[in-house]
C-alpha cells in the first residue's frame, strides 16, 4: 500500500503540510502574535508619531520636523550629556561602594557580617521615589533638616549661611541619590563572585611575596573585573533609565535628564508636544539598544575568564586587623544613608502637622492626624483597590504568559525559526525605558485604530505597560526553570495520550510552580513600587498608590510622608516573602 | 499490533553542520513479538524508537502501526494520538503526584479517558499485577529506582495500548534489580500479548529478552535475527564482538571443499572450519572463536579439532568459570575453563576448538 499523501496530487500534499505545520505550531503562532502585538504596536506607534506633525490623533502629514527641532534645541544636547554624566558618576560611586562592601562581607574577618548583609539588602524594600523624597526633606537648601543642622554647626565656627550648604536639587544631588541606589544591585551581582573565586589565585600572589593590598589590586580585582564590569554596565543602564529621583529632585531644580524631559514634554508643559516627546523616546530607545548590545557582548566575553570553577571550597578569609571596626562603620554609614535617615525623616514628617525640622521643641506637636487623614480620604481606597488589582493581574498575566513563551523558546520542536523570532522579541522591552514604554502605549491607545479597545485611562493599560516591561525578566526566569525539568517528564505525558496543552497544565506547570511563584511575587512587588509607567499613564480612574503619593507630595508633604510610611510597611513583608521563595528556589535547584 | 518501519531516515542539525542519525532503516515487528534494537551509543537506536513514538519526526520513510500510517512524507500523527505506551530511561515519574495518580494519568488526561470508577478499577488492577497496590498512595519520589520503573511500566500499560516502547529502561538500575525486572517485563508483555520494541546497549539484556534483535551501527541496521542466530552466525566481526566475547584471527583461505569444511591459514596455525559459499581460495578472512568454544586439550595431536598452543598469562576467577588469557604466538586469546581445571599461570597449554565453533567472516574494515 502506498502512503496516503503520495496518492494525492502535489498541491494537496503542500496544503496538508501547511495544515500540519499550523496545527503542530498553533501555540507558537498564537503566542508570537500576542508578543508582536504587545511589543511592536507601541514601538511602531512611537516611531510613526515621531515622524508626524500635529496631534497624533489628527496628524497633519509626514515630516522630519520633530527631529529637526529636537536636534536644534540646545537644551537637548545638554540633557543628553547630563543623563550620561549622572549615570556614569552614579555608577562609579555604586561600583566602588558595592565592590568594597562585597569584599568586606565575603572575604574579611569583619565583625557582624550577617548584619552587614542585611544592611545592604533592606533598602530593596524602599521604593526609589520614597528614598528621593526622604533626601529632599533632609537636604533641600532652605529647610532641609540636615542643612539646618549643618548651618547651626557652621554658625559656631563663625560661618553664617542663609541656606545650604548642600543643595540636593542639583546634578550633584542626583549623582548622590543615583550612586547610593545602585549599590544594592551591584552588590548582589558581584558578591557571588567574591565567594566563589578560587583562593588559589590569591594564594599564589601571596606566595610570590605580594602584599595584602597589592594582592587585592593586582590579582583579586583584575580576576573579577569581567564580573564587576558587567555589573557596572548593568547598573549604568538602569541609571540611564532612572526616573524617580530625577523627578523628585531634578524637576524642582530644573535639572532635566532624558526620562524627565520626556515626562515634561508629554505630560506637564503646555501645550503638550507628542511629536517631540516621541523623538526623545526614539533617541532614548536607540541609545539603550546600543548599550544593551554592548552589555551582552561584555557578558559573553566574561565567560572566557573562568576565575570561578565548580569546585566547592571555603574562600580564604583575610584578616584586616585594626580596620575591622572602621569596616563595620562603613556598613552602618551605608545603612544610614540608604535607608535609616530618609526613612526617619519621612516617619518624623508623617507625625508632624506639617514639615518641621526635627528638634525637641516641636515634640509636643507629634500627632497621628496625617495617618487618620490619609485613611479617611476615599481616594485612598479607590487607589488601594487599583493597586491591588494592578499587582495581582500584572503578576498573574505576566507570569502565565512568560510560562508559555519560555516553554516555546526552550522546548518547542521544529526548525526553530519562529522560536528565534520569539526569543528576540521578548528581549526588546529590556531596551525600552519604562517611561518610553508608557509614552508609546499612551500614543498607541489614544488614537485609532487601537483607541477602540477603550484601554486608555483604565487600569488595564497599566497592566499592559508593566507586563511588557517585565516580560524580559520573567521569561528569562522561566527559561532557566524549564531547562531544569527533564524533557522525558513531558514526553511521558505525550505518550500517555495527553495533548500539549494538557501536558503543560498538568505536568509542566505544577513542576514549575516554585519558580512561577517567585516570579509572581517579584512582578507583584515591582508593580507596587512601579512609578514611571503608572504616573505617565495616569488618568482620573486608574491611579495607583505611587501616583497618589506623588500627588500628595506636590500638595501636602506630611500626608505624602504618612502614605510613604504605610507603603514601606506594606512592602517589607512582601520583600521578605520574595527572599524566602528565592532562597528556596536556589536551594532546590542546587 | 504489527509495526512496520520502511526506509526511515533522519538528520539532526548540530553546531558543526548536519549529523546523520538514521539511514534507510527498515524492519517489521510481528504482533506480540519482543523486538530489540541493540547497538552502541549514538548508533540511532533511540532515534528510531522516538520516531515510532512520534517524539521525533523522520525526514523520510514511513512508519505504520497496525494499518495506520503514522509517519510518512506529509503525514505526522501527533504523539498523543498514537496507540503506544512508552517507558523512559529516566523513569520520568512525575514527582508532584502519588503513584496512583502517575498511573491514572493516561486514563484521566489522555485520549483513553474513562469514568472515575473504571479508572480506579483499572489502575488498581495494573498495580496489583505489579504487586504495588500497597504503594498506590505514596508520593512518587519516595520510591526506589526499581519501584519507580515499575510505576512507569504500569503507566505505559494502563490504557491498554498494544504497543510498548522501552528506551533503555533498566540502565539506571543495579545489576540484581536489572535481572529481576528483565524477566518481569518479558513475562508481562507475553501475558498481555503486547508488541514491544526494546532499546538497549547491553547485549545480555537483548539476548535474554528478545524474540528478535536488530543490531545497529552508524545509523543503520547491520544484522537482524533471533538471539541464537546473532550469537552463532554473526555476519560481521562487529556483530560478533558486540553480542559476546570473541577471539579474532586474521587468515587466508587455503582450500575449499565440497561439503563445507575447508582450511584457513592463520599466524597461529592451519585450521579446519566451515567456509561460507562465495569465498574462494586465497580470499582474506577473519576467524572468530568464542571463549566458551575453546577447551583444554591433553596433547598437541587431535583428530577432530583444531589445536592452538600457548602459555597461560592471567587467570580471572569469575565464580562459575575461570577466564584465562592465553598468549598464543604474539597475541592474547581469551577462553573459559571449568573451575575444577587444575592449571596455573605460566603453564604451557594446548587449546582445542571444533571446526563448528569457528566462524569465518569476510575481512572488513572496522
Amino acid at each position: 500500500m502506498k502512503s496516503i499523501s503520495l496518492s494525492h496530487p502535489v498541491i494537496w500534499g503542500r496544503a496538508l503540510l501547511l495544515w500540519a505545520w499550523l496545527r503542530n505550531n498553533a501555540m507558537m503562532i498564537v503566542i508570537t502574535a500576542i508578543v508582536l502585538f504587545l511589543v511592536l504596536v507601541p514601538v511602531t506607534r512611537l516611531i510613526i508619531t515621531s515622524l508626524q506633525i500635529g496631534h497624533p490623533a489628527f496628524p497633519e502629514g509626514w515630516s522630519t520636523d520633530n527631529y529637526v527641532s529636537a536636534f536644534t534645541t540646545p537644551d537637548f544636547y545638554g540633557t543628553l550629556g547630563r543623563t550620561f554624566w549622572i549615570a556614569g558618576l552614579g555608577t562609579f560611586i555604586s561600583l566602588t561602594f558595592a565592590v568594597l562592601l562585597a569584599w568586606l562581607v565575603e572575604r574579611t574577618d569583619m565583625p557582624l557580617r550577617n548584619l552587614g548583609w542585611a544592611m545592604i539588602l533592606i533598602p530593596m524594600a524602599v521604593p526609589n521615589i520614597l528614598f528621593a523624597m526622604g533626601w529632599t526633606l533632609l537636604l533641600s537648601p532652605n529647610a532641609g533638616a540636615m542643612n539646618v543642622f549643618l548651618r547651626s554647626g557652621l554658625d559656631l565656627v563663625g560661618i553664617h549661611l542663609a541656606k545650604g550648604p548642600i543643595n540636593i536639587y542639583s546634578v550633584g544631588g542626583l549623582i548622590f541619590l543615583d550612586g547610593i541606589r545602585g549599590v544594592t544591585t551591584i552588590f548582589l551581582m558581584v558578591v557571588g563572585c567574591f565567594r566563589m573565586m578560587d583562593p588559589a589565585l590569591e594564594e599564589a600572589a601571596r606566595v610570590s611575596k605580594a602584599s595584602g593590598v597589592g594582592t587585592f589590586f593586582k590579582v583579586t580585582l583584575p580576576a573579577l573585573s569581567p564580573a564587576i564590569l558587567a555589573a557596572g554596565m548593568y547598573s549604568f543602564i538602569l541609571s540611564m533609565e532612572s526616573f524617580e529621583a530625577a523627578l523628585a529632585v531634578g524637576l524642582p531644580g530644573g535639572v532635566f535628564v532624558l526620562s524627565t524631559l520626556i515626562y515634561f514634554t508629554t505630560r506637564v508643559q503646555a501645550p503638550l508636544d507628542y511629536g517631540l516627546g516621541a523623538v526623545f523616546g526614539v533617541v532614548f530607545m536607540c541609545i539603550m539598544m546600543i548599550l544593551l548590545i554592548a552589555y551582552r557582548r561584555a557578558v559573553r566575553h566574561a565567560d572566557r575568564f573562568s576565575t570561578i570553577t565548580g569546585k566547592g571550597f571555603r574562600p580564604r578569609i583575610i584578616s584586616i586587623g585594626k580596620w575591622r571596626y572602621p569596616a563595620l562603620c562603613l556598613f552602618i554609614l551605608f545603612f544610614l544613608v540608604a535607608i535609616a535617615l530618609p526613612f526617619a525623616i519621612l516617619l518624623w514628617t508623617s507625625l508632624m502637622p506639617s514639615y518641621r525640622v526635627p528638634s525637641l521643641d516641636v515634640l509636643h506637636l507629634l500627632t497621628l492626624r496625617n495617618f487618620i487623614e490619609v485613611l479617611q480620604d476615599e481616594r485612598v481606597y479607590k487607589v488601594l483597590w487599583n493597586t491591588f488589582l494592578l499587582m495581582v493581574v500584572t503578576a498573574t498575566a505576566t507570569m502565565v504568559f512568560a510560562l508559555f513563551v519560555s516553554w516555546i523558546i526552550v522546548r518547542a520542536k521544529g526548525k526553530g525559526k519562529g522560536r528565534g523570532l520569539l526569543d528576540a522579541l521578548v528581549f526588546i522591552p529590556l531596551a525600552i525605558p519604562g517611561i518610553v514604554i508608557a509614552m508609546a502605549l499612551l500614543m498607541a491607545y489614544l488614537v485609532p485604530p487601537f483607541n477602540y479597545l477603550g484601554l486608555y485611562g483604565t487600569i488595564w493599560i497599566l497592566v499592559l505597560g508593566l507586563s511588557v516591561a517585565y516580560l524580559p525578566f520573567s521569561t528569562r526566569l522561566m527559561n532557566g526553570a524549564i531547562v531544569q525539568i527533564h524533557k522525558e517528564l513531558e514526553e511521558a505525558a505525550y505518550v500517555s495520550g495527553a495533548t500539549t496543552f494538557r501536558t503543560l497544565v498538568h505536568i509542566t506547570f505544577p513542576l514549575l510552580f516554585p519558580a512561577f511563584a517567585a516570579g509572581w511575587i517579584w512582578v507583584a512587588v515591582h508593580a507596587l513600587r512601579s512609578f514611571s509607567i503608572p504616573l505617565m499613564l495616569a488618568g482620573r480612574n486608574n491611579q495607583v498608590f505611587a501616583v497618589l503619593l506623588w500627588e500628595y507630595w506636590e500638595d501636602t508633604t506630611s500626608l505624602a510622608a504618612a502614605m510613604g510610611v504605610l507603603l514601606i510597611f506594606g512592602l517589607i513583608p512582601l520583600t521578605l516573602l520574595l527572599r524566602r521563595f528565592v532562597t528556596q528556589l536556589s536551594s532546590q535547584q542546587g | 499490533m504489527r509495526i512496520t518501519v520502511k526506509n526511515l531516515s533522519k538528520t539532526f542539525e548540530s553546531m558543526d553542520g548536519e549529523v546523520t542519525a538514521l539511514q534507510d532503516v527498515s524492519f517489521e515487528v510481528e504482533p506480540g513479538e519482543f523486538y530489540t534494537l541493540l547497538g552502541p551509543s549514538g548508533c540511532g537506536k533511540s532515534t528510531t524508537l522516538r520516531c515510532i513514538a512520534g517524539l521525533e519526526n523522520p525526514d523520510g520513510g514511513e512508519i505504520r502501526l497496525g494499518d495506520q500510517v503514522v509517519a510518512a512524507p506529509g503525514i505526522s500523527v501527533p504523539v498523543n494520538e498514537r496507540p503506544i505506551g512508552m517507558v523512559f530511561q529516566s523513569y520520568a515519574i512525575w514527582p508532584h503526584m502519588t503513584v496512583f495518580n502517575n498511573v491514572a494519568f493516561p486514563l484521566k488526561q489522555g485520549k483513553a479517558r474513562v469514568s472515575r470508577a473504571e479508572r480506579n478499577k483499572r489502575v488498581m488492577e495494573i498495580l496489583s499485577l505489579m504487586q504495588m497496590e500497597d504503594l498506590a498512595h505514596r508520593p512518587a519520589p519516595n520510591l526506589s529506582g526499581g519501584q519507580q520503573q515499575r510505576v512507569a511500566l504500569a503507566r505505559s500499560l494502563v490504557s491498554g495500548s498494544e504497543i510498548l516502547l522501552l528506551d533503555e529502561p533498566l540502565s539506571n538500575l543495579d545489576a540484581k534489580l536489572r535481572e529481576d525486572l528483565r524477566m518481569e517485563i518479558k513475562d508481562l508483555t507475553r501475558r498481555l500479548g503486547i508488541t514491544a520494541i526494546y532499546v538497549t546497549h547491553d547485549q545480555l539484556e537483548a539476548l535474554a529478552m528478545s524474540d528478535r534483535i536488530a543490531v545497529m551501527l552508524n545509523s543503520r541496521i547491520v544484522q537482524e535475527g533471533s538471539p541464537k542466530d546473532l550469537y552463532l552466525k554473526p555476519k560481521t566481526s562487529f556483530v560478533a564482538q558486540f553480542v559476546g566475547q570473541v577471539n579474532f584471527f586474521d587468515g587466508v583461505v587455503q582450500e575449499e571443499s565440497a561439503h563445507g569444511l575447508g582450511l584457513v591459514e592463520t599466524a597461529q596455525g592451519i585450521w579446519r572450519c566451515s567456509i561460507p559459499a562465495g569465498m574462494a581460495k586465497g580470499a582474506k578472512a577473519t576467524l572468530a572463536v568464542r571463549p566458551e568454544g575453546m577447551s583444554l586439550a591433553a596433547s598437541g595431536e587431535e583428530q577432530e579439532a583444531n589445536i592452538l598452543q600457548g602459555r597461560v598469562e592471567k587467570m580471572v576467577f569469575l565464580g562459575e568459570t575461570i577466564e584465562c588469557q592465553v598468549l598464543a604466538g604474539s597475541r592474547i586469546v581469551t577462553m573459559k575453563v571449568p573451575i575444577t581445571e587444575e592449571i596455573s599461570e605460566g603453564e604451557e597449554v594446548f587449546l582445542r576448538f571444533a571446526p563448528e565453533a569457528c566462524l569465518v567472516l569476510p575481512e572488513e574494515s572496522l
